[in-house]
Parts: C-alpha cells; sequence; structure tokens
C-alpha cells in the first residue's frame, strides 16, 4: 500500500498526524512528510494510513495499492 | 465484546464511514451494514466552497473510499426506523435489523426560498456545488444570504471570479463563531476584495421567481444574477419520525455518543450535545467533530471505552484566500490576550485566555498544523 499526497492542495492541517502519527508528521512549516522509510507503508500502520485518508479535510491524500 | 452482534450505520457520511473504519479496527468481526443516500457513495465536503467552485477536475476527487473494510453497502436512503423491533428501512424496501444503530445521515442546507419559489441556490453537495459554478462563469453579480463561514467562502469564490458580490446577514461576518475582533478583520480585508456587507435589521424574503434578489425588513430590495443562501443547515431526521431520537437541533448525544435510547448511537452534523450542568443543547456540526464523534460511537456501539474525547473543537474556514485556523473554545470575546506576527498583514498567531483558565489559540493567515496550535492552546492556559 502506498499514499499519494497532492501537494497543492494539501493546507497543512495536520489531522493526518492526528489519526497515524506513525505515517505522518508535519515539519514547522506544516509541510508533510511521511514517517517511515521507503514509499509502502508498513503493514501494521495500513489501518491508521487509511483513517488518515479518511480524515483529511480537504481530500489531498489517496490510497494508492 | 460479542462478535456475533450486528452494527448498521445509516448515512454514508463523513461520521458513517468513520464509524465503520474504527468498528473494524476496534476488532468488530460481526455484520455491518452501511445504508447511504449518494449514489457515488460518501465525499468530503470542505472542498465543496473552495476548490469545486475553482475546478471541474476536483469533483472526482473528493470520494471517502471504504478500502479494505469488509461492509455490507446499501445505497438506498432510510425512510423510517422502529427502535423496538431494531429495524430500519430503507427507500428500496428493505428492512435491515441490527443490534447496535449508528445514526449519522447528516444535515442538509437551511432553504429561505417560498413554497414553489424557483431557483434558490444553496451550497451543501457536489451537485450544488457544480450548479453554483456554472452560473458563477457568466454571472456579473452576486449576493449571498448568510455572513457565516460558508457564506463568506462562497462570496470569496465570487471575488475570486471578479464578481461584485453583496453578502447580507443580521449579523456581522464570521462574528457568531469567532467574535468581534477577527470579525472586524475579516469584514475590512473582504471588502478590499470586492465584497460588500450589508447588516439587515431582520431576515431577508428572496425575491423573484426564479430568484433574482433579496428584500429586507427596512425596505431595501437588492437584485443580481446570483443568489445564493447560506443560512446554515437542518439536521437530516425525517425517517426517524416516530421513535422519540429526535428533535429540531437533531439527535441528541451525550459525551459517548449514546443517545437515549437503547443500542442506538449518533455522530456528525445530525446530532447535537444534550445539556449538561450548565451548558445548553448545542450543536456543533464541524468536520473535526464528525471524525471524533464517528470513532467515539463505533466504541460505544461495541461497549468499549472512548479512544478519546468525543469532540474536537478544530475548525477552520478560509476568506478571500486567508486561512483562518482554530483550536479551542468559540466566540472570542473582546481583544486576543497575545498577538504575534501582523493581523493587519494578514499574518498572525492569536491567543485567547478565558475566564474559565482554558484558551484559544487562532493561526490567521499562517499555515499551522492542528497540533502547534493544540500546543499553543494547551500553554496559554492558566490550568
Amino acid at each position: 500500500m502506498k499514499i499519494s499526497v497532492d501537494y497543492p492542495r494539501c493546507e497543512g492541517h495536520g489531522l493526518c498526524a492526528d489519526q497515524a502519527p506513525d505515517v505522518f508528521s508535519l515539519d514547522d512549516d506544516a509541510e508533510l512528510t511521511y514517517r517511515f522509510e521507503g514509499t509502502v507503508v508498513p503493514d501494521e500502520s495500513r489501518p491508521a494510513a487509511r483513517a488518515a485518508v479518511n480524515a483529511c479535510p480537504v481530500a489531498a491524500l489517496r490510497v494508492l495499492t | 465484546m460479542t462478535a456475533a452482534r450486528s452494527v448498521l450505520v445509516v448515512g454514508e457520511s463523513l461520521a458513517g464511514t468513520t464509524a465503520v473504519r474504527h468498528l473494524r479496527a476496534l476488532g468488530h468481526a460481526g455484520p455491518l451494514t452501511l445504508v447511504g443516500a449518494e449514489e457515488q457513495g460518501a465525499y468530503s465536503r470542505p472542498p465543496l466552497s473552495k476548490v469545486v467552485l475553482k475546478d471541474p477536475s476536483a469533483d472526482e476527487t473528493l470520494g471517502l473510499a471504504l478500502d479494505g473494510l469488509d461492509v455490507d453497502v446499501i445505497r438506498s436512503p432510510a425512510v423510517a426506523a422502529d427502535t423496538d423491533r431494531r429495524t430500519v428501512t430503507t427507500a428500496d424496501g428493505r428492512r435491515i435489523g441490527y443490534d447496535a444503530l449508528i445514526v449519522a445521515t447528516g444535515a442538509g442546507a437551511r432553504r429561505l426560498a417560498a413554497p414553489g419559489q424557483r431557483g434558490e441556490l444553496v451550497l451543501r453537495t457536489l451537485e450544488d456545488a457544480r450548479r453554483l459554478r456554472a452560473r458563477l462563469a457568466d454571472a456579473t453579480s452576486a449576493i449571498v444570504v448568510g455572513a457565516g463561514f460558508l457564506g463568506m467562502e462562497v462570496a470569496s469564490a465570487c471575488a475570486a471570479r471578479g464578481i461584485p458580490v453583496t453578502v447580507v446577514d443580521t449579523d456581522r461576518p464570521l462574528e457568531r463563531v469567532l467574535g468581534a475582533y477577527l470579525s472586524a478583520e475579516i469584514t475590512a480585508r473582504a471588502a478590499t476584495h470586492g465584497i460588500r456587507f450589508l447588516q439587515a435589521s431582520g431576515f431577508a424574503t428572496l425575491t423573484g421567481d426564479p430568484v433574482r434578489g433579496v428584500a429586507l425588513p427596512d425596505g431595501t430590495e437588492l437584485t443580481a444574477d446570483l443568489v445564493v443562501t447560506c443560512a446554515g443547515e437542518i439536521p437530516c431526521v425525517d425517517w426517524l419520525e416516530g421513535t422519540g431520537l429526535a428533535g429540531r437541533l437533531g439527535v441528541g448525544i451525550d459525551h459517548a455518543c449514546a443517545t437515549t435510547v437503547p443500542g442506538v448511537f449518533a455522530a456528525g452534523d445530525v446530532t447535537y450535545l444534550r445539556a449538561q450542568g450548565t451548558q445548553p443543547d448545542r450543536r456543533a456540526p464541524f468536520w473535526s467533530n464528525a471524525v471524533a464523534q464517528g470513532r467515539a460511537a463505533a466504541a460505544s456501539a461495541l461497549g468499549l471505552p472512548l479512544p478519546g474525547p468525543a469532540h474536537d473543537d478544530y475548525f477552520w474556514t478560509e476568506v478571500t484566500g486567508l486561512s483562518v485556523k482554530v483550536v479551542g473554545r468559540l466566540p472570542l470575546l473582546g481583544e486576543p490576550t497575545a498577538v504575534q506576527g501582523s493581523v493587519a498583514d494578514g499574518r498572525a498567531l492569536l491567543t485567547w485566555n478565558h475566564a474559565d483558565g482554558t484558551s484559544t489559540a487562532v493561526a490567521y493567515g499562517l499555515r499551522k498544523p492542528v497540533a502547534a496550535l493544540r500546543a499553543l492552546a494547551a500553554t496559554s492556559s492558566s490550568d
């Protein structure tokens, strides 16, 4: 499972990092970064990652299988 | 938790899909059914008043996916519920039984048109946004009835296209939500972008058929190519008639999202928080609450402790391209306690300390994640 981020649409709300702190974090400028190595979401973080995609208020996150 | 219990979620909304997701995440292995009214399934609404009004290519990018979840989805609206027999009936004639029910049918736009009066525009659904976008393409003037956050976002969309727009309300822009200080700043900023505000002494009436304007109680009449009503929302509770679950404010819930009926829980815009102590009945139909309540309702439906608070006071809006993000109690009375940066320049971090010891933090025109605002609100609090 991979996740795509529509960066121009991202407004740095950070609700994804609330839902999945192991998957996403936001730096001081509210730029979104991944917390895991590489591009594939680790198995144990997938349910939280899906909840994070659901919680993005600007629909900037997508699950790519 | 008993694995065989069946859970029925009614409303393919943010609250409904969040509840479904967390029911499975919390280990519910029994039957799970989601009843939805929208043919295309659940989608995200905040982008409707922003990106969708600008860009048709956004229409297909709003879906709230149910991927990876073992859920039986029925796309036919619920028309009746029997909480004694524990069944819900859908428009296509199905009767679905449940052990636990989560009500998440959301709310619809409040309309002002007289019966039979055509052409009133609102913004609540994707279809509404498409219709409004098409009308924005050739409008040369606009009136927005309602100066809440939706009204100001729609006015901003008009202004971004160079359409002169008048916003009409009894209260000043965003004053009910944000208080007088930020209202004054935002109103002044909006004026420089071609958004005129007209304060009315009472309710506006839509004129013309199809609608072409508004009449105010003092005799003022305005006309425009486009008239958009942004006068709040009405909880979708018709299907609950006879159950005693719903009133004018929606479905009353407690802090665990439980209703007054055993086995029935509720989340999102359909709900209000029942009075507690000195706090009156209170609606808080915001995005963050729908997520927090969807999670809480899922836990409560399974008889589990809450994963976190069933409310979240994060709120945001965008006016003429400037974002306002807020964590903490609203509205904000008087002047801010502390200001970093410049409000006039559209870049500031503000805090308000309240009499009860809590604080509210506001990022005004600053890109600031919710976690940073929560931390600021917490450190500014005196307790």
